[in-house]
């Protein structure tokens, strides 16, 4: 009965009819006609409004731009992109990812480094013009781990809502930025006594009449605000020069601060003698002076808000994975990802919440690289049944902020600090 | 005649291993769907000629084609609007009240120096509330 035995070639030729049988079951399950699929293959259902936008992202196209990977399209002219959520994953947002924001049409195409020199004038005791050269050659360079996050990041969320560039959440990134202390720069060239600001212009420019908010961008912090002593003239962004959209061949970095001050390409370094009075400091950029720079239509309205140049940004967090788009098997233990981040000091706790905030646990949060920067954190999580998951998560910086629950509206759309939730679809397992 | 045997019996031993194994691990499953789009073609940007002097350059920030709605003042809006900015920057915006539409001209005038004649900021005014505004923004 040696024949009966059950040989490895046996075995290999049932596992070929197996495989066989499911290749015919599959060719029956498949429709191998194209075009049959109405559903699949279309483009995300366009979404403009009134409500707020339902997606992480904001809604646009992606493009392809210089030096970068297909983000997501605000605007082609000046050019607007945002970073899609995916790029969030890792602490450090690469070069070809960080998300794009110009005011003003004329973007630098090419710069020549021979005719190009940082000037730094105005009341000083001995005006400055350093090149490149000169910028990395002269000074000990500083490295920086630093969240940059435009004052509109996730004006889409707002109800109403506001005009204004329509981010989801990717008008953020975090980098290491490397380069020149403003101090020592400002140092070398001396500050004269009676100087009350100082203002930053880049290579920008607009169509506009000369002198007026199309034709300049112009932003000045004041002499006396210490974030200047941390400020660098960078650069080196994650090691690499900065790409043209992000602000070659040096951009100005503010630790915590908005990113409206992080003036790209900047040229010009100006100390004043008064208050900068230009529309970018005096009517745009502004937020209500209130707790969270939160108030409403009709107080608007009615002229009620006083208002302050917008400054440091309120801490978040984010999941960046799972993000919904696919179901998770039920008693899967699955990593949950994200970023957390606050411009007023260290990130001291992420929690999450998957009962609609009544409890909260504590996320393992991962290296510490300073404390301005992205902070990611990770949680074990597994869904006990089937079902409609809302995962919130919230976090608290070391000034003891934490992040509230309640929406935040003003004019210019700043600010949106909100707890984030995702809602995830688990599935049935077996 | 052996050999043959053999054969059979190792065929009807498949299939019997087959048809129950089928049944055991069928999972199910849907595939081969394929449908023709434009959604999964982005042209990759080409870069400049690169040459090892002072001039560092990248190629030209592509423009797609605008989308705005036809109607009266489509035309104004082509030509004042698109001097400063192109006009992804009226699509790109949510659904807005007339009043807004109108500030925001209002805006482009006074603060940024637009200079557009009056009434052609009123047509201006007129486009946008007719189709970007909370009535009918699509």
């Amino acid at each position: 009965m040696k024949n009966r035995d059950i040989s490895r070639r046996d075995v290999l030729s049932c596992l070929g009819f197996t495989g066989a049988a499911f290749a015919l079951r599959s060719r029956r399950d498949a429709i191998p006609v194209i075009g049959q699929d109405p559903g699949r293959g279309e483009a995300m259902e366009p979404f403009t409004g009134p409500g707020p936008n339902p997606h992480w992202n904001s809604v646009g196209p992606y493009i392809g731009e210089p030096q970068k990977s297909p983000l997501l399209l605000l605007t082609d002219r000046p050019v607007q992109l945002e970073t899609p959520r995916q790029y969030f994953r890792t602490v450090f947002t690469p070069n070809e990812a960080f998300y794009v924001r110009w005011h003003l049409d004329g973007i630098p195409n090419a710069v020549d480094l021979t005719s190009w020199k940082l000037g730094i004038e105005g009341n000083v005791k001995k005006p400055l013009a350093l090149g490149l050269s000169e910028l990395m050659r002269n000074f000990k360079p500083v490295s920086l781990a630093a969240t940059n996050q435009c004052s509109g990041n996730s004006r889409s969320r707002l109800q109403p809502r506001v005009p204004g560039g329509q981010w989801g959440n990717g008008a953020m990134g975090n980098a290491m930025w490397t380069g020149v202390p403003l101090r020592e720069l400002l140092e070398s060239a001396g500050v004269k006594d009676g100087s009350v600001q100082v203002q930053f212009q880049g290579l920008e420019t607009g169509q506009g009449p000369s002198g007026l908010p199309s034709n300049v961008f112009l932003k000045s912090l004041d002499l006396t605000n210490p974030v200047l002593d941390q400020c660098v003239v960078a650069y080196l962004m994650n090691g690499e020069p900065l790409p043209m959209l992000n602000g070659f061949p040096v951009r100005l970095v503010v630790p915590g601060y908005f990113a409206t001050y992080w003036t790209k390409c900047l040229t010009w370094i100006r100390v004043l003698e008064a208050p900068d009075e230009n529309f970018w400091m005096k009517t745009g950029y502004r937020v209500p002076d209130t707790p969270r720079g939160n108030t409403s239509p009709e107080e608007v309205k009615a002229g009620n808000v006083k208002t302050v140049p917008i400054g440091r940004f309120p801490v978040r967090s984010f999941l960046i994975s799972p993000d919904g788009s696919s179901k998770i098997p039920s008693s899967m233990t699955v990593t949950l990802r994200g970023i957390a981040f606050s411009g007023f000091g260290r990130i001291l706790r992420v929690e999450v919440s998957d009962d609609d905030g009544r409890t909260w646990i504590a996320a393992k949060l991962g290296e510490d690289y300073g404390p301005y920067c992205f902070r990611s954190w990770d949680m074990a999580w597994k869904a006990k049944s089937p079902g409609g998951y809302s995962l919130a998560v919230r976090a608290t910086d070391d000034k003891n902020n934490t992040q509230p629950d309640q929406p935040v509206w003003n004019p210019g759309g700043y600010l949106w600090n909100r707890i984030e939730r995702q809602e995830i679809v688990v599935g049935e397992t077996s | 005649m052996a050999e043959t045997k053999r054969i059979c019996r190792r065929i009807s031993l498949g299939v019997g291993v087959s048809i129950i194994a089928s049944a055991l691990l069928y999972a199910d499953l849907k595939k081969g769907y394929y449908t023709p789009s434009q959604l999964g073609s982005l042209q990759q940007v080409a870069g400049p000629q690169l040459v090892p002097d002072s001039r560092y350059e990248v190629s030209a920030y592509p423009i797609p084609p605008p989308d705005l709605a036809p109607g009266d003042g489509l035309q104004e809006v082509r030509i004042y609007c698109n001097t400063c900015h192109s006009p992804r920057y009226i699509t790109m915006q949510p659904p807005l009240p007339a009043a807004t539409w109108k500030s925001e001209v209002n805006k482009m005038n006074k603060e940024f120096g637009a200079s557009i004649p009056e009434d052609t900021s009123s047509k201006i005014v007129s486009y946008l509330q007719a189709h970007y505004a909370l009535e009918n923004r699509r």
